[in-house]
C-alpha cells in the first residue's frame, strides 16, 4: 500500500528508508491509522526525520492524495515582486492600505516587513485564485493576527491542527521555511566551537583517582587511603579579535560576536578586540575603536597558551600591510610596519588561526589575502572551517 | 474520555496543551513500541509532553539527564567499587562482600527495564552526548536488554517502557539513530495555541490582559540579535508577576511599555537589546 507515496518521497528528495516503511505497513496493519489525518501524522512521524523534509512532505502528500500541484513560483521571485510593488505604493498609502483591505490607522503600526510578509500572503492567494483553484484556504480573511501566523526570521509557525482535514493542513505548508538548505547558524557554529576545549583540573577535590588510592592504599600497608582529585573542567583562554572596519564585515561582526558570547561560558577567559583591516600597534575593546586601547606589545604579557582568533576579511591596500606609516589613519605614525606585528602576533601565541568570511575560492585574487595567508593558518568562516580551525588551534605544537 | 480499555491512550493533562496531531503520534509510536524523539526550540514543552504521559497513563516518569561527558554504562548500571573496597575493609555492613550483585547500582535506563510496571521513560536532551552514545544506546532500547559484565548477568526490561527522547537541535543526530525512532518537531506554539497554554495555567486570566501579554511577548521575540528568546516558561512567569504587582496597570503594556523585563530577558545583553528597540524607554 502506498508504495506509490513512498517512491514519490524518495523521488523528491526525502531520505525515506524501506525499514520505516515496512513499520507504516505495520501500523495500518494494527489498525493505528483510520483516516487520511491518521495516516498524514503518523506516516510523517515513522518516514520522515527531520523538519527540513516536512514541507517536501507536505508537497508530496497533498499532490498524492489531491492532486494538488508543485508550486513552480518560488518565494524569491515573489519577495522581489512584492517589494517593488510596495515600494511604489508605501508613497500612497490609502491606496495600499485599500488593497490589502486594512484601515489606514491599522497599516501605519506594521514595520515593513510586517507590511511585506502579509503582503506576500494575500500575493499569493491571488494568484491561486488566479489559476483558477481555490484548493488554498484561508481566502476570507482580512485579520492581519489570525492569518499570517509568522515570527521573527520568517519562521512560519504551525500551530495546532485543529478542525482541518490533513489535506488541507499538508497544503498550508506550515514548515516551509525549516526547509531552507541549512544556513549557518549560531546554534550550529557554537557546537563547532565546543570542541574548542582543554580540560584540566579545576574545583574542590571531590573525584576518587583509584589508580592512586591502590597504590597509596597498598604502600600504606593495606590501611585504605583515598586519593581525590580535581575534577577536569576546562579553562581555556580566547582571544577573538575582530574586523570590524569596512562595510566588507559588516554582515559577519554580529554573528561572530553572538557566537562567542554564546560560548563565553565554556571558556575561563574570552577577550573580543576590534581593530580595522589589519593589526597595527593597537587594538580595541570597545567597537568604536576610540576608548580603550591595548598596546599589542602587552599581549606578550598573556599566557602564551591563550588561542588567538582573528576574524577579517584580510583585504585591504598593500601599503597598509607592508609600510610602517600605511594606516589608514592620517597622522597615526608607527615603528613599525602591521606585517611585523601579525608575525609578532603569531610568535606570542602558539595557537592562532585567521578566520576569513569570503569565500577560499576567492583568496587568491587579493595580495593581502595570500601574505597574511602565509602568516596564519587561514579558514574560511563557515562550520566547515571552523571545525578545521578549531582542529588546528588544538593541536599540539 | 478515556474509553475503558484502552489504558495506553494517551489524552493530555491537566498542566499539557496537547495538539492533535501530537497526541496521534505519541499513540503511534506507544503502540509501535518505537521511541520518539522530540526536536525544537527550548520553551515548546518538549520535556513537558513527558511528564504529560506518564500522568496520564499513570506511569512513573524516569528521567535521564543526557550530560556532555555521559558514558552510556553510566545510563544503564553501576558497580559500586568504592563501597565494596570499604566493606571488604571493615566489614560492618549487612552485605556480602563476596556477592558482587550487591553492589550494582542500576542506572536510569536500567531502571525503567527494572521496574515491576510500565515506565515512561524521558532521555532529555539527546544532542548533548556524543554520536557512540546515541547509537549504543539505540542498541540497548532496540533489544531491550543490555549485559552487567562484572557478574554475568543479562538484564531484560518486564515491560517496554514509554521512551521519550528529546533534542535541541543543536546538532544533527546520526542516521541510524533517526531510522529507529518516530520523528516530531514541535514547532513554536501560535498566538491562539499559546492562549489556551495560558488558560491552563491561569484560568481565571482576563481577556484584555492576555490579549496585551501575548501581542507585547510575539513582538519581543522578533527582535533582533536576541540569544535566548522568551519561551513559553518566561511568558508564564512574566503573567504571574504581572498578576502579583498591585500597581501594575494594563494600559502600560498596551501601550508598549514592558514591565518585568528581566523575568523575560535572562541576558544583560538581551535586556539592553530589548530596551533599545522596544522603542520607548521607560522614563
Amino acid at each position: 500500500m502506498f508504495i506509490r507515496f513512498f517512491y514519490m518521497l524518495r523521488e523528491k528528495g526525502v531520505p525515506v528508508t524501506p525499514t520505516s516503511f515496512l513499520r507504516l505497513q505495520k501500523a495500518l496493519a494494527l489498525g493505528l491509522i483510520g483516516s487520511v489525518d491518521d495516516f498524514y501524522t503518523a506516516a510523517r512521524s515513522i518516514l520522515v526525520k527531520s523538519e527540513r523534509y516536512f514541507d517536501t512532505y507536505d508537497q508530496v502528500f497533498a499532490h498524492h492524495f489531491k492532486g494538488a500541484t508543485f508550486e513552480e513560483i518560488t518565494d524569491v521571485e515573489l519577495t522581489d515582486v512584492a517589494k517593488a510593488l510596495l515600494e511604489e505604493w508605501l508613497k500612497r498609502p490609502k491606496e495600499l492600505a485599500e488593497a490589502l483591505g486594512l484601515d489606514e490607522n491599522k497599516l501605519a503600526q506594521y514595520t515593513p516587513e510586517e507590511l511585506l510578509r502579509y503582503f506576500l500572503d494575500r500575493l499569493k492567494e491571488q494568484k491561486e485564485a488566479h489559476h483558477g483553484g481555490n484548493r488554498w484556504i484561508g481566502t476570507g480573511g482580512t485579520s492581519p493576527v489570525g492569518h499570517s501566523g509568522n515570527h521573527p526570521g520568517g519562521m512560519r509557525v504551525g500551530g495546532a491542527s485543529r478542525n482541518k482535514s490533513a489535506v488541507k493542513v499538508a497544503m498550508e505548508r506550515r514548515y516551509r521555511d525549516y526547509s531552507q538548505e541549512g544556513p549557518l547558524t549560531e546554534l550550529q557554529m557554537g557546537e563547532a566551537l565546543k570542541r574548542l576545549r582543554r580540560m584540566i583540573p579545576h574545583g574542590p577535590r571531590d573525584v576518587v583517582n583509584v589508580d592512586k588510592t591502590i597504590t597509596e592504599t597498598m604502600r600504606n600497608g593495606g590501611e585504605i587511603s583515598i586519593v581525590f582529585d580535581r575534577r577536569l573542567s576546562d579553562r581555556l583562554k580566547v582571544i577573538l579579535m575582530i574586523d570590524n572596519g569596512g562595510w566588507s564585515m559588516d554582515p559577519y561582526i554580529e554573528i561572530v560576536q553572538t557566537l562567542f558570547n554564546y560560548a563565553r561560558s565554556q571558556f575561563k577567559d574570552l577577550k573580543i578586540y576590534y581593530f580595522h583591516n589589519t593589526v597595527y600597534s593597537r587594538v580595541w575593546l570597545d567597537p568604536q575603536r576610540h576608548l580603550r586601547p591595548e598596546a599589542v606589545e602587552e599581549f606578550t604579557r598573556r599566557d602564551p597558551d591563550t588561542r588567538l582568533i582573528i576574524v577579517g576579511d584580510a583585504a585591504m591596500a598593500p601599503s597598509e600591510l607592508r609600510w610602517a606609516n600605511g594606516s589608514i589613519y592620517v597622522g597615526e605614525t608607527e615603528r613599525r610596519s602591521s606585517e611585523d606585528r601579525l608575525k609578532f602576533l603569531t610568535q606570542t601565541f602558539r595557537h592562532a588561526v585567521w578566520l576569513n568570511p569570503q569565500a577560499e575560492a576567492s583568496w587568491n585574487y587579493t595580495w593581502t589575502i595570500e601574505v597574511i595567508g602565509k602568516i596564519f593558518p587561514m579558514f574560511e568562516l563557515t562550520l566547515d572551517g571552523l571545525d578545521k580551525a578549531v582542529q588546528h588551534l588544538m593541536k599540539r605544537h | 474520555m478515556n474509553p475503558v480499555g484502552e489504558p495506553h491512550r494517551f489524552q493530555g493533562a491537566s498542566q499539557y496543551v496537547l495538539d492533535d496531531e501530537l497526541a496521534k503520534i505519541v499513540n503511534v509510536s506507544i503502540a509501535l513500541e518505537m521511541p520518539l524523539l522530540l526536536k525544537g526550540e527550548p520553551g515548546t514543552g518538549k520535556t513537558m509532553l513527558a511528564h504529560a504521559i506518564a500522568e496520564s497513563l499513570a506511569m512513573p516518569l524516569i528521567v535521564l539527564n543526557v550530560k556532555s561527558s555521559m558514558k552510556l554504562l553510566d545510563a544503564l548500571y553501576q558497580y559500586d567499587t568504592l563501597t565494596r573496597l570499604n566493606d571488604s575493609r571493615f566489614g560492618d555492613s549487612k552485605r556480602e562482600v563476596s556477592n558482587i550483585s550487591e553492589y550494582i547500582r542500576m542506572g536510569k535506563i536500567g531502571q525503567a527495564f527494572a521496574s515491576d510496571c510500565r515506565t515512561v521513560l524521558l532521555i532529555d536532551e539527546i544532542d548533548k552526548a556524543d554520536t557512540d552514545f546515541q547509537d549504543d544506546m539505540l542498541d540497548v532500547l532496540d533489544q531491550m536488554q543490555f549485559d552487567i559484565m562484572e557478574i554475568d548477568k543479562t538484564v531484560t526490561a518486564r515491560n517496554r517502557p514509554v521512551i521519550i527522547i528529546t533534542s535541541n537541535a543543536k546538532k544533527d543526530l546520526s542516521d541510524p539513530f533517526l531510522g529507529r525512532c518516530n520523528f516530531h518537531h514541535i514547532a513554536f506554539p501560535d498566538p491562539e495555541m499559546m492562549r489556551m497554554i495560558l488558560n491552563v495555567h491561569f484560568p481565571d486570566l482576563s481577556e484584555e490582559l492576555a490579549k496585551a501579554c501575548l501581542h507585547a511577548f510575539y513582538r519581543l521575540r522578533e527582535f533582533r540579535g536576541i540569544e535566548k528568546k522568551p519561551a513559553t516558561r518566561e511568558l508564564i512567569n512574566w503573567v504571574r508577576a504581572l498578576r502579583a504587582d498591585p500597581d501594575f496597570d494594563l494600559k502600560a503594556v498596551e501601550n508598549g511599555e514592558i514591565p518585568y523585563l528581566g523575568v523575560l530577558f535572562k541576558k544583560s545583553v538581551d535586556m539592553n537589546l530589548a530596551i533599545q528597540q522596544s522603542g520607548r524607554p521607560r522614563r
